[in-house]
């Protein structure tokens, strides 16, 4: 595991927070890097587990590649898909501009 | 007694036996939403309309005594991560405040084609995540046993609804005890099923490799009789099995003579109240005198399911919730200067506390450099958990021991503390890692407050877990036990 999350930095949380996309103030940076430390070394017994020979679980499933029938079928009509975009264009979902 | 205090098999007989109508039936549930639902706040909306007239179409089946089935007139309440056409659900959250889903899941579908009644949608902890309704971004729920304490979470607004007479019956959904923790809290029956056994189609979702939606109920019966109406599969989930679903009645009365079953020892945690302990060991006593065989057993990496459940749960939600960013649906911000800082101060104004702390945790566990040391090791633990359940399950029939360490707890008294907090689901989180069954039936109180006996069985035994619990039922009067708000109607 690696070492430094036992300390893990505002830095560190404001990246996350980023990646995330996720909007912080300098409080709540705080905040969540002292609570996020504290779940995160709770967390360190996981290592406590010898799993060098164990294989991962993704999921659960027994199916296995699951397919339905080449077949045309109805989908959601898109006044339906728009019903609860908060603002649209004609059949369009309206968005703020990637660039500036 | 009243009908809002009855089980779905007892008023299914009054139904077809025509000495009651559904109309009146969900007049007699409404007025009691209308008489508690301010002290327990269960609900997030109540569908009166909606619920009279499937109330009137139930009657019309039940007149012509035809496509009748155990549900048919039955009131019933759908956690709010839950969809229904056209019917606000927004899983507890503001950035879905005003979300009307254009389709509803296929279980309530199903509850809709047996002609249940909808009596609307009950809160729950934000997107499910939490473990005493205090995460709700609209308002805490509070324990018809003790309006002080939490009523449990995540579906701790359908277990209140049950408790106090605001429902015969609901749905809930349990990702790492959200329905087994708070029926314990609150004193009814709830099972999570095996991951695939009911379709999650139409669930909004949390941690997809482990949601599962759920019965709860008043009694052991109608809990069969609730799962019954939701499982199979569905070709719209790909992940819901194709295995037969057996009939869990035909079973249910068998009772566990000659059955073996087993008490991890691990189950016991440091931290468990002395009264719940109590209770369990006098459950454990009663099986044995029915003429089960107790075995201890034990299942050795249950002390690193809570930390594998905090890696795996938040990087499946951050991955989940990254739909949430005020473009097709819910709360939009307005105010960004471009698309990013949109999507920012959307997701910032529009997630509560403990969402935004789990998809960080997740987004943290599955960024780079963390991925193996967090993410993959915690899938390693989770094929660990899966093996000790299934050598567990070569040697006894189903497992035996508390949903919860503690009753249920003041609001505010973990609130400041998510560590404490997420301590709360340290022994039902397995059987979500370990794919296995679980339900919890009422069997004790300690000072007013319940205690819930967990019954696990290995993947797709429901019916084993459903035959253990009934038969503890049948020889106990715990389940009659009724909460205040629900008794005090008498």
């Amino acid at each position: 595991m690696p070492e430094p999350n036992a300390e893990l930095s505002s830095r560190q949380v404001e990246h996350v927070a980023r990646l995330a996309r996720l909007g912080i103030t300098p409080d709540e940076v705080d905040r969540y890097r002292d609570q996020l430390r504290k779940i995160l070394h709770h967390i360190e017994a996981l290592n406590r587990a010898d799993t060098t020979t164990v294989p991962a679980t993704a999921h659960p499933l027994e199916e296995r590649n699951v397919m339905r029938d080449d077949v045309r079928e109805a989908c959601l009509p898109v006044e339906a898909a728009l019903e609860n975009a908060p603002s649209r264009e004609d059949s369009y979902f309206k968005v703020k501009a990637i660039q500036e | 007694m009243r009908l809002f205090q009855r089980t779905i098999h007892d008023l299914h007989q009054m139904l077809v036996d025509r000495e009651i109508s559904s109309a009146e039936l969900t007049e007699s549930v409404l007025a009691q939403i209308e008489a508690v639902g301010e002290k327990t706040r269960a609900y997030l909306l109540v569908t009166r309309d909606l619920a009279l007239r499937q109330a009137k179409a139930a009657d019309e089946r039940l007149k012509r005594k035809r496509d009748v089935a155990p549900l048919t007139g039955i009131p019933i309440a759908l956690k709010d991560v839950l969809c229904v056409k056209d019917v606000t659900s927004t899983a507890g959250s503001k950035i879905l405040k005003g979300f009307l889903p254009p389709y509803s899941a296929t279980v309530v579908e199903r509850l809709e084609a047996d002609g249940a009644v909808f009596l609307g949608k009950t809160n729950c902890d934000e997107f499910a995540m939490g473990s005493s309704n205090e995460n709700s971004g609209y308002w805490p729920v509070h324990n018809p046993w003790a309006l002080d304490r939490v009523p449990g979470g995540s579906s701790g607004g359908s277990a209140a609804a049950v408790a106090s007479g605001e429902a015969i019956a609901a749905l809930g959904s349990d990702t790492g005890g959200s329905i087994r923790q708070p029926a314990a809290l609150t004193g009814i029956v709830g099972m999570k099923p095996t991951y695939g056994r009911v379709s999650r189609y139409g669930l909004i979702a949390f941690a997809s490799s482990l949601d599962q939606i759920g019965p709860m109920t008043r009694d052991v019966v109608d809990c069969a009789v609730l799962l019954q109406a939701v499982a199979g599969h569905d070709r719209r989930d790909s992940t819901s099995s194709q295995r037969p679903v057996p009939d869990y009645l035909a079973t249910l009365r068998n009772g566990v003579k000659g059955m073996k079953l087993g008490v991890p020892k691990e189950y016991f945690v440091a931290g468990m109240e002395p009264a719940v302990e109590q209770s369990i060991r006098d459950a454990i006593g009663l099986f044995e005198q029915q003429g089960a065989s107790i075995e201890e057993v034990s299942l050795p990496h249950s002390d690193v399911a809570l930390p594998a459940y905090y890696i795996i749960a938040p990087a499946e939600a951050s991955s989940n919730l990254a739909r949430y960013d005020g473009t097709r649906y819910g709360f939009q911000a307005g105010s960004g200067r471009n698309l990013i800082d949109e999507y920012m101060q959307t997701r910032e104004e529009g997630f509560g506390a403990e969402v935004k702390r789990r998809i960080m945790l997740g987004t943290y566990a599955l960024s780079a450099g963390y991925y193996d040391a967090y993410y993959l090791q915690a899938q390693k633990v989770r094929t660990l958990i899966i093996e000790d359940f299934k050598r567990a399950f070569t040697r006894v029939d189903a497992l035996l021991g508390a949903t919860s360490p503690t009753v249920a707890f003041p609001l505010g008294a973990k609130t400041q503390d998510p560590v404490a907090m997420y301590l709360n689901d340290i022994i039902t989180i397995p059987a979500n890692l370990g794919n296995v069954c679980g339900v919890s039936v009422p069997c004790g109180l300690v000072d007013g407050l319940p205690i819930g006996l967990q019954i696990i069985a290995p993947g797709f035994r429901e019916e084993v877990a459903l035959r253990v619990a009934y038969a503890f039922e049948a020889a106990t009067e715990f389940h009659k036990a009724q909460s205040p708000l629900l008794g005090a109607a008498a």
